[in-house]
């Protein structure tokens, strides 16, 4: 009992913290939700409104628009991050000159802020004069330009989140293989297995865990992305890239709207959970029935 | 909304620092007064928030340390990124916490403080104490950029530190250049020369494209503020192409309902606003390519790289792009004019029944939440010295002050500046900052992702310019102006 109770106080700041700046500004985002509220609008102040805002957000053309578009953003990059990020795992388990050299070099986009990221990134695109366009124009004769092409501004924000990101999934998945018992492979080797089906039967269920743990970050990072973007197309083309982050930052702080942009943050929230959970159920819940 | 063009002018701000005044270089007059009137306040501190720029840094920088020398009130300016200054500021003055007691005002959403009684009648409060009203501060003395910070009843709510309008480059050499001016004669029988119509100005812009992209030179006949997710090319279109059409506050029609659409009563969607964006969608498409990534900055980078022949630049980067050769390659080639405009528009402009162009710039305003408010009202009062002026406007090109155009070191730099401040002083009041909406950051992000169709093309531009309209209004509506 006593025991308990020390247990409960050494917690008790983390609780009081979490609960201060996670829990109250989450209910109090939900409460804003049911609310018409522009401190600019003629009558400032907060009007109850129901479920009004989100209703109006199911018919939102611009937020559905926003949502598929950062949902094919999310599966690219993740995608392309996840596999590039294994593969260069296994680069970085194996023994190669300089290899301490690259994986410093290969870590270092995750310490520039995404700010950043997304000016340098402009720099490079900005057509006609970026140092990208100029070079697909003069090797392979391509016109790379993001303020007209949606499709092009719509790589190049893939391309850009892929570069800063996929050193997270490889320190990550580096982390998981090495924790990998030797065993399983060298019998594995012994019963005659080939290296498709040692990475298929072997490596990827061991490694289930922490690959999802990793997409899951990755996921919930990818859906909110919006410094990057904003710094680098503005959502632009038109509304290409204006992804759900993007969309709701425009909602909320030019145009103040405060009631319909935090409706909006509830159900991306909600969709990213259930994302989750279906990543969760469909990937890792069957394996632990397994085991089970 | 000057995000971007931060960037720009602190790059100014490095190239003169090797001019930059310090506190000690600043002479104030009546020095007694202002020990006297700073005594009862001695060991109060200021804070103030601001945007990082070359005019807010020189507060920081140069005029604080002098007022707290000679009143003992310190003042602590917090210099940070637009977006930053408005989130804490207007979350300061909402809540009423009272931690600010100076927030920066830039002109565009002065009406929406107002609308909120945010800030003090800065005129009736000096009127109420004259006590604390200095002898060298003289409200009649400020430039006519001062207005757009004037509630209804005429009074200030914030003191000018910085105004700029938009002017019309162009480059000097290419329009001087004999060869040039001949192929110009030869192909439109007419003296090349800055264009005062659209007209001339297409046909200017159209030559130079077509002329040295044969030569194989990168240059282009015009400039365009024409980003496609960034608010900057709406800001271009409507407060500074269609105001040359005579399409005033955006199209929206406040005596009328907030109407915007023809059929209502607006003009967003007039024949002279389609007339308009047909003009400007055109030489978008003759100007360099950048042009579709290009912000305020942007466009400044694009002339001072000497990449366009004219163009319509905002003033800030004007003197960095004519006066700055270690950001710029075309110094001392940048001429001045007046924006092109429509038949009657000038003179509309000159009744004071239009403008031609945008004026911008900012103030620093007293929060009514402020716990110093007399103490404030004598450091707002310092920034709008005489005495001071100079030094700022030379460290920071910006002019607040009438009597400001007559100093020597201001009258040295017009010169580099092509006769920009010239400009500023004669024909200032022919351009008008944003409209006195409430609404300005709402009815704007409402109908820019529309805008940006446009130019991608997924809209046409009148069917686009119909939906703006409607836009408009409905929002309006929602926020409640529009009944």
């Amino acid at each position: 009992m006593q025991s308990n109770k020390l247990g409960w106080l050494f917690l008790a700041p983390t609780i009081l913290v979490l609960f201060l700046f996670g829990v109250l500004p989450f209910i109090y985002v939900l409460w804003v939700s049911f609310h018409q509220w522009n401190p600019f609008a003629a009558n400032p102040n907060m009007i109850f409104n129901w479920a009004d805002n989100y209703r109006a957000v199911v018919f939102d053309a611009q937020f559905l628009a926003s949502l598929g578009a950062t949902v094919a953003f999310v599966f690219f990059a993740v995608v392309t991050e996840v596999i590039i990020g294994y593969f260069l795992a296994q680069a970085f388990m194996g023994d190669f000159p300089g290899k301490a050299f690259f994986r410093t070099i290969h870590t270092l986009p995750l310490i520039v802020a995404p700010i950043i990221v997304g000016s340098v990134w402009k720099l490079m695109t900005t057509p006609s004069i970026g140092i990208i366009p100029h070079l697909l124009d003069n090797w392979f004769g391509l016109n790379l330009n993001i303020g007209t092409s949606a499709l092009a501004a719509f790589t190049v924000t893939v391309v850009m989140d892929v570069w800063h990101w996929t050193p997270l999934v490889t320190l990550t998945l580096i982390a998981a293989l090495v924790s990998l018992p030797a065993d399983p492979f060298e019998q594995a080797q012994i019963d005659g297995a080939g290296p498709r089906q040692i990475f298929w039967h072997i490596t990827l269920p061991m490694i289930a865990p922490a690959l999802v743990a990793t997409v899951f970050i990755r996921l919930m990072d990818a859906l909110r992305t919006v410094d990057e973007v904003l710094m680098l197309t503005g959502g632009g083309p038109g509304s290409a890239t204006r992804y759900v982050g993007v969309h709701i930052f425009k909602e909320v702080f030019p145009r103040t709207n405060y009631g319909y942009g935090s409706a909006i943050s509830v159900i991306v929230l909600y969709l990213t959970i259930v994302v989750c959970w279906m990543l969760y159920t469909g990937l890792l819940a069957p394996r632990k029935g397994k085991e089970g | 909304m000057t995000f971007t063009r931060t960037i720009s002018a602190s790059a100014l701000a490095l190239s003169v620092a090797a001019s930059a005044a310090f506190a000690q270089d600043l002479t104030i007059e009546n020095e007694d007064w202002w020990k006297e009137a700073g005594a009862q306040f001695s060991g109060v501190t200021l804070r103030g928030v601001t945007e990082s720029t070359p005019p807010s840094n020189f507060i920081s920088d140069v005029l604080a340390p002098k007022f707290e020398e000679l009143t003992g009130i310190r003042v602590d300016v917090e210099t940070t990124s637009w977006d930053q200054m408005y989130d804490k500021a207007i979350k300061d003055m909402e809540a009423g916490t009272g931690i600010y007691d100076m927030v920066y005002i830039e002109q565009d959403i002065i009406y929406a403080y107002l609308s909120r009684d945010f800030l003090v009648d800065v005129t009736a409060a000096l009127a109420e104490k004259p006590e604390l009203k200095a002898p060298n501060y003289d409200e009649a003395n400020l430039t006519t950029f001062a207005d757009n910070f004037r509630g209804e009843n005429g009074n200030l709510y914030g003191i000018p530190m910085e105004a700029f309008i938009k002017v019309y480059l162009y480059r000097t050499d290419l329009f001087n250049d004999p060869e040039i001016q001949a192929a110009y004669k030869e192909k439109t029988g007419a003296d090349l020369k800055p264009a005062t119509t659209h007209e001339e100005y297409t046909q200017i812009a159209d030559f130079f494209t077509e002329y040295m992209q044969g030569k194989g030179e990168d240059i282009w006949g015009t400039t365009a503020q024409a980003h496609t997710g960034h608010p900057a090319s709406w800001y271009e279109f409507f407060e500074s192409v269609a105001p040359t059409f005579g399409v005033y506050n955006w199209g929206i029609d406040a005596a009328n309902n907030y109407s915007a659409s023809v059929e209502n009563g607006g003009t967003m969607n007039s024949a002279e606003a389609k007339e308009a964006l047909a003009w400007w969608l055109h030489l978008r498409d003759i100007a360099p390519p950048e042009s579709v990534q290009s912000t305020w900055t942007e466009v400044g980078t694009t002339f001072a790289a000497g990449r366009a022949a004219q163009g319509l630049v905002y003033g800030e980067n004007a003197a960095w792009i004519a006066a700055d050769d270690t950001k710029s390659k075309v110094v001392g080639n940048v001429g001045v004019a007046l924006p092109p405009v429509a038949e009657g528009v000038m003179a509309a402009a000159e009744a004071g029944e239009g403008y031609i162009g945008y004026y911008d710039g900012g103030a620093f305003g007293l929060p009514v939440t402020s716990k110093q408010q007399d103490a404030s009202l004598l450091f707002l009062q310092f920034m709008a010295l005489p005495e001071v002026q100079e030094e700022w406007a030379v460290a920071a090109p910006r002019i607040t002050l009438t009597s400001t155009y007559d100093s020597p070191k201001v009258a040295e730099l017009d010169a580099e500046l092509g006769g920009y401040y010239s400009m500023l002083r004669d024909q200032g009041k022919l351009f008008k900052g944003a409209p006195e909406y409430p609404f300005h950051a709402q009815v704007r992000e409402a109908t820019a992702p529309i805008f940006y169709q446009i130019l991608t093309g997924a809209v046409g531009p009148d069917e686009g310019l119909d939906q703006m309209a409607a836009k408009a209004e409905e929002e309006l509506t929602t926020l409640g102006y529009r009944k």
